[in-house]
């Protein structure tokens, strides 16, 4: 039952990335790349492997929308590869850690700075490989720091309303 | 061999990492110019699908400002009609040397603006009679050309791609250039190759200049905004003002070279 609910979140999120924030564009600085939450907050009970193969599915949609191949799937697996250390180094008891990591069940701080950390190194790598190379470094920076914040503040968001 | 499978079972999950982002790495480095496979880009039927449907509501929020645009194109191509019926019939007319374009109309169905490498989706493919190679332009200018054709839609580089070159001339005089998009702005581009000899004033009219099988020659691209010369130059740095207003681009027409063929099979000839 609980796989069926990421799945689904996966379809309407990914919908919701696609039709609507990626068309966000205030000169470029703002692309919050939102489908990002579903990656965080799947359950971690799945192999590490399994879990970087699930990155690299999501990361692959979303690069044939974005005809950007390969972008969004390093940047996933990366996700996916930093996670499970990531919280196995936060949570004190990861091994009950069985249903999907949200605030109510790594507490508040622990999330803030899971979500936020990950977030900031997704959407780095996605900008610094578009540019590709480093000839627009402080452009590229300014873009990871701006539509960090704004995906961030959309999840927590999330987060928020879906504990309610 | 018992090491080599201890070491396995212990960094296994990061060989697979490794793997995984090294296979990233190569897609990244094979199709960061232009998306090359059409399964793999938004000219795949299910994924322009989705931006086909999402379209068709937007496209509504903009029916009069593109009912605006198509009567002025009436009333100019309307004008040019009269223009043609006026003329005497033995030399005016000029004989397009290029051949005849065929022009397939279409429906931009996802545009990017906000990056370097900016990418556009029509709404017609190969099953209409689209091939890669062909110009495509806006009521007002230059688009660009189309780049992977799937069966019912395809990818456009535009011209505000920074992998994009177009062949250009001055409407005054002829006088060819390259266009080129320096990734600022998707309003603006540079005009290269303009040698000092030539005399260049803002406002000048820049047009397509034929040389290529895309565009037939005197298609409108731009108007030069800003010319300046660098001490010791010996070219211009000219900046254009796009005739095509990519931010609000909704139909555009695909230009067929029915020639192209025969060209092509003669210029394959003298490589």
């Amino acid at each position: 039952m609980d796989w069926i609910k990421q799945i689904v979140r996966m379809l309407l999120v990914m919908a919701l990335q696609v039709l609507l924030f990626n068309q966000l564009q205030l000169y470029g600085l703002c692309r919050p790349y939102v489908y990002v939450l579903c990656l965080l907050m799947m359950p971690v009970t799945l192999p590490l492997t399994v879990d970087m193969l699930v990155g690299v599915a999501l990361g692959l949609v979303m690069d044939i929308f974005c005809n950007s191949l390969g972008i969004h799937m390093a940047a996933c697996v990366l996700v996916m590869f930093l996670r499970h250390r990531m919280l196995r180094n936060a949570v004190a008891d990861f091994e009950r850690l069985t249903g999907e990591v949200a605030i109510a069940s790594v507490g508040l701080e622990v999330f803030i700075r899971y979500s936020a950390a990950l977030i900031l190194i997704h959407h780095a790598v996605i900008f610094l490989l578009s540019a590709w190379g480093w000839a627009h470094l402080g452009w590229s920076l300014l873009q990871t720091l701006v539509s960090s914040v704004v995906t961030f503040l959309l999840v927590m968001l999330y987060c928020i309303v879906h504990d309610r | 061999m018992q090491d080599l499978l201890k070491f396995i079972l212990r960094y296994g999950n990061f060989l697979v990492f490794l793997l995984l982002e090294v296979v990233a790495l190569l897609l990244v480095l094979t199709y960061n110019d232009y998306p090359r496979s059409t399964a793999f880009s938004t000219a795949n039927s299910l994924v322009a699908t989705q931006y086909r449907m999402r379209s068709n509501v937007t496209d509504y929020f903009a029916l009069k400002q593109t009912n605006n645009l198509l009567a002025e194109e009436n009333a100019f191509l309307r004008s040019q009609l009269d223009a043609c019926g006026t003329l005497p019939d033995d030399s005016v007319r000029r004989q397009n040397t290029q051949g005849a374009f065929c022009y397939f109309p279409a429906r931009v169905i996802q545009a990017d603006t906000y990056d370097k490498h900016n990418y556009l989706t029509i709404d017609r493919g190969a099953a209409h009679g689209l091939r890669q190679g062909m110009g495509v332009r806006s009521v007002t200018g230059a688009v660009g050309v189309v780049s992977t054709v799937g069966e019912h839609y395809a990818v456009i580089i535009p011209l505000i791609h920074t992998r994009s070159r177009l062949s250009c001339r001055f409407l005054k005089d002829g006088y060819v250039g390259t266009l080129r998009w320096d990734g600022q702005d998707v309003f603006h581009a540079m005009l290269d190759d303009v040698a000092v000899h030539e005399q260049v004033a803002e406002g000048d009219t820049i047009i397509t200049s034929g040389l290529t099988n895309a565009f037939p020659e005197g298609v409108p691209v731009g108007v030069v905004e800003k010319c300046t010369l660098a001490q010791g130059a010996s070219y211009y740095t000219i900046r254009l003002r796009l005739l095509t207003d990519f931010k609000r681009l909704r139909y555009v027409q695909v230009l067929s070279n029915l020639h192209s063929e025969e060209i092509e099979s003669l210029t394959d000839g003298l490589d």
